[in-house]
């Protein structure tokens, strides 16, 4: 058997090499199996293949922010914008609920350039992000957001389709580098075709819906919504990712976001599922049941329960009173 | 041309499905290509592209047809003609009745393809038979079918002794197991909607999984196939958008620890010559195929067989469920890339408003029954769908 596959990732490299590739990344395994390789190229062109995942907070906010207490809040003691205090729903999360600060990641002056009535849906978006933000009910997330999500995802690269399957909701795409029709209708995933220029993947991406955002702040576009992504490998490890986003309908002007991608590296790394529908039944459904267990409403009023019971020895003020 | 050719049997299709009959097969790939095209640019067996099935086979083979490998040709024009004539799923019920409402995926959602050649994707055991289940999984299965009658006793539709009673009596009085929960996590459609887990997993969006021959209703499924050195990704579009995704494992690794379960399992490839050697294990205990849960185990052999055919073979064991292992085959045809007509969008949380509607709906009929408005929810049936069943030929 393991013979077999010796030959087998033999015969691999041979051909890899007689079509001009270089065999460039050996991870060997700690347990002693057989080392995996990846041709630095396919068809001669950079090999972007593997899992990847973004290390930012540009899905909290693509703009630059400090580190804020929740990502819903409501005025505290002081009027003031910075002094406010974690809102009812996420309360319970305590600081595992709080917003990790960013420089962000839009180019240039870091502004994004909304038309006014944009900025203000952008503003209400983030005032009723819980209702509004589609990743909470598992909707698809949409290019770029995707790309820089808290999850990884796993480019399948060949010589006229590079595959890109995203461990959130199932959620997927091809970048067909050959002659494809586009979809029949809109849809939140794009419709994405791909070029080289030199070793640079450049991706067209069309045929967007108006309803995916572009983070957890309400940042959002129009069905005329066109990307152009650059994909760079700046080194085996990471790609450098770079959009422009174009929408006469929100934006005044072009606008580019850009940042780094990094090989999920660990040598057992594999994309597991994140099956969202699951996950997000009791919010959306859970007022529903006849025996409600977290959540119920009352006219146009919706209550989360949020009494909790507190083991002994659990209590926060236990300390304090001993 | 090819482009040509290729629209006018869509034309046919859409005309075809107009007027009820058999669906036309679009996109089978004629072009001559050498041996040659069939493996990748870096040497290895070449599975890519667009793949669906176009011809409809059972999954078991008809007592009727048992000592028949295959259908004959004058057989197969037979059975296209008696199906597209099978118009129960266009039959309405009285205007603005339950009746009417649950046929309210017609024809045109439950299209037939054409009657393939053979009388069973099972190829073994030879006599085309899923094998008999264990003494442990028939207990399990009465225990599962005894709650769901319960629930349906005081219906009409066990009144009538109408399909979705099959097996159960009626009996006026409503059971007094409402509230009982299923011995194991429910899977299937129960007549109560006390909340979302009483839903099927196909209304929940947590439906189709493996094993995947590419049959069933409303046009089967397509999958994706792209390669990379020492890597696979497969794209399903299945059911009403719920797609999903694997990426084979091809590095040799072990599987997932026991502790992790996933919906679609965990997938290990080999090739063995041309062939793709898939083992799939690690499946959820809320997964359910034909009564296997989280020990099912599956052996997929993958096989390029032609410029446009793909044979797909899966071995499908469960010691805990059936007495045996057993194989079906099933053939793909490869679909244009040009055309492209894949739906990358597992949509259905998005569109479904059924679910939630079920389940809402339980609450107005507990409402206008505790004010004497209407009747007692116990005798409504909203679990079965039994407008226009009627027998296929081929079962």
């Amino acid at each position: 058997m393991r013979d077999r596959f010796a030959i087998s990732m033999l015969t691999v490299a041979i051909a890899a090499a007689s079509v001009g590739a270089v065999i460039s990344a050996s991870i060997t395994h700690t347990s002693g199996q057989a080392p995996i390789t990846r041709p630095a190229t396919v068809g001669g062109k950079p090999n972007f293949s593997g899992i990847w995942q973004a290390n930012n907070e540009a899905n909290w906010d693509l703009q630059a922010h400090a580190a804020r207490p929740a990502a819903v809040t409501q005025e505290g003691v002081y009027p003031y914008e910075y002094a406010r205090v974690p809102a009812a729903p996420v309360l319970a999360l305590g600081a595992a609920g709080a917003v990790p600060g960013s420089l962000g990641v839009v180019q240039g002056d870091g502004e994004i350039p909304y038309k006014p009535e944009a900025l203000q849906k952008k503003k209400e978006n983030a005032d009723h992000w819980i209702d509004r933000d589609p990743e909470l009910k598992c909707y698809l997330p949409g290019i770029p957001r995707a790309m820089y999500m808290p999850h990884p995802f796993q480019i399948t690269q060949s010589t006229n389709k590079i595959h890109f399957a995203y461990s959130f909701s199932n959620s997927a795409r091809t970048i067909h580098t050959d002659k494809v029709e586009g979809p029949p209708d809109d849809t939140w995933m794009g419709h994405s075709v791909g070029r080289w220029e030199g070793d640079m993947l450049v991706v067209d991406v069309t045929h967007f819906n108006d309803r995916a955002w572009f983070d957890r702040a309400g940042n959002h576009h129009s069905d005329a919504l066109k990307l152009v992504e650059r994909f760079t490998l700046k080194s085996p490890d990471v790609i450098w990712y770079d959009v422009t986003i174009e929408d006469p309908n929100v934006f005044t002007k072009p606008w580019r976001i850009a940042m780094p991608l990094y090989r999920r590296a660990e040598p057992n790394m594999q994309l597991l599922e994140f099956r969202c529908n699951e996950f997000a039944e009791e919010f959306m459904y859970g007022h529903l049941r006849k025996q409600p267990l977290v959540k119920h409403w009352e006219g146009e009023t919706m209550t989360i329960d949020i009494t909790r019971k507190i083991p002994p020895g659990d209590q926060f003020y236990q300390w304090y009173s001993r | 041309m090819r482009d040509r050719f290729l629209s006018s049997v869509a034309t046919v299709a859409i005309t075809a499905a107009a007027i009820g009959a058999v669906v036309a097969v679009l996109g089978t790939q004629t072009s001559a290509q050498g041996p040659a095209a069939l493996k990748t640019a870096w040497g290895e067996p070449d599975l890519q592209g667009i793949w669906t099935v176009e011809y409809d086979t059972p999954l078991q083979r008809s007592p009727r047809f048992a000592n028949q490998e295959s259908f004959s040709e004058e057989q197969r024009a037979e059975f296209d003609r008696v199906r597209s004539q099978n118009r129960g799923r266009d039959e309405r019920g009285a205007r603005g009745s339950e009746l009417d409402v649950a046929g309210a995926y017609n024809d045109e959602f439950g299209a037939m393809k054409r009657t393939g050649k053979r009388t069973s994707a099972l190829i073994d055991p030879p006599n085309g038979r899923i094998p008999p289940t264990t003494p442990e999984a028939q207990k399990i299965a009465a225990t599962d079918r005894e709650l769901r009658l319960a629930l349906m006793q005081a219906t009409q539709t066990c009144k009538l002794g109408l399909p979705g009673c099959a097996g159960g009596k009626f009996d006026p009085t409503p059971t007094s197991r409402r509230l009982e929960q299923p011995a194991r996590y429910n899977t299937a459609r129960m007549n109560r909607h006390d909340g979302p887990e009483d839903g099927a997993l196909a209304d929940r969006c947590l439906t189709i999984g493996l094993p995947e021959f590419g049959a069933g209703n409303g046009g089967g499924s397509f999958r994706r196939i792209v390669q990379t050195p020492g890597g696979i990704a497969m794209y399903y579009d299945v059911g009403q958008g719920q797609g999903w995704q694997r990426n084979i494992i091809m590095d040799g690794r072990p599987h997932l620890p026991a502790s992790v379960r996933q919906w679609y399992g965990d997938s290990r490839g080999r090739w063995e010559g041309d062939t793709l050697v898939i083992d799939v294990t690690n499946f959820s205990p809320k997964t359910d195929y034909q009564g296997a849960r989280e020990n099912l185990h599956l052996v997929e052999r993958w096989r390029r067989t032609g410029p446009s055919s793909l044979e797909y073979i899966v071995t499908i064991e469960d010691p805990t469920v059936w007495t045996r292992p057993w194989t079906a085959k099933q053939e793909f045809t490869r679909q244009s890339d040009q055309d492209n007509r894949l739906y990358n969008e597992p949509r259905c949380i998005e569109g479904n408003y059924g679910h939630p509607g079920l389940i809402r709906g339980a609450r107005i009929e507990e409402l206008a029954y505790a004010e004497g408005r209407g009747p007692h929810p116990a005798t409504k049936d909203n679990a079965t769908d039994f407008v226009g069943v009627e027998d296929d030929p081929l079962q």
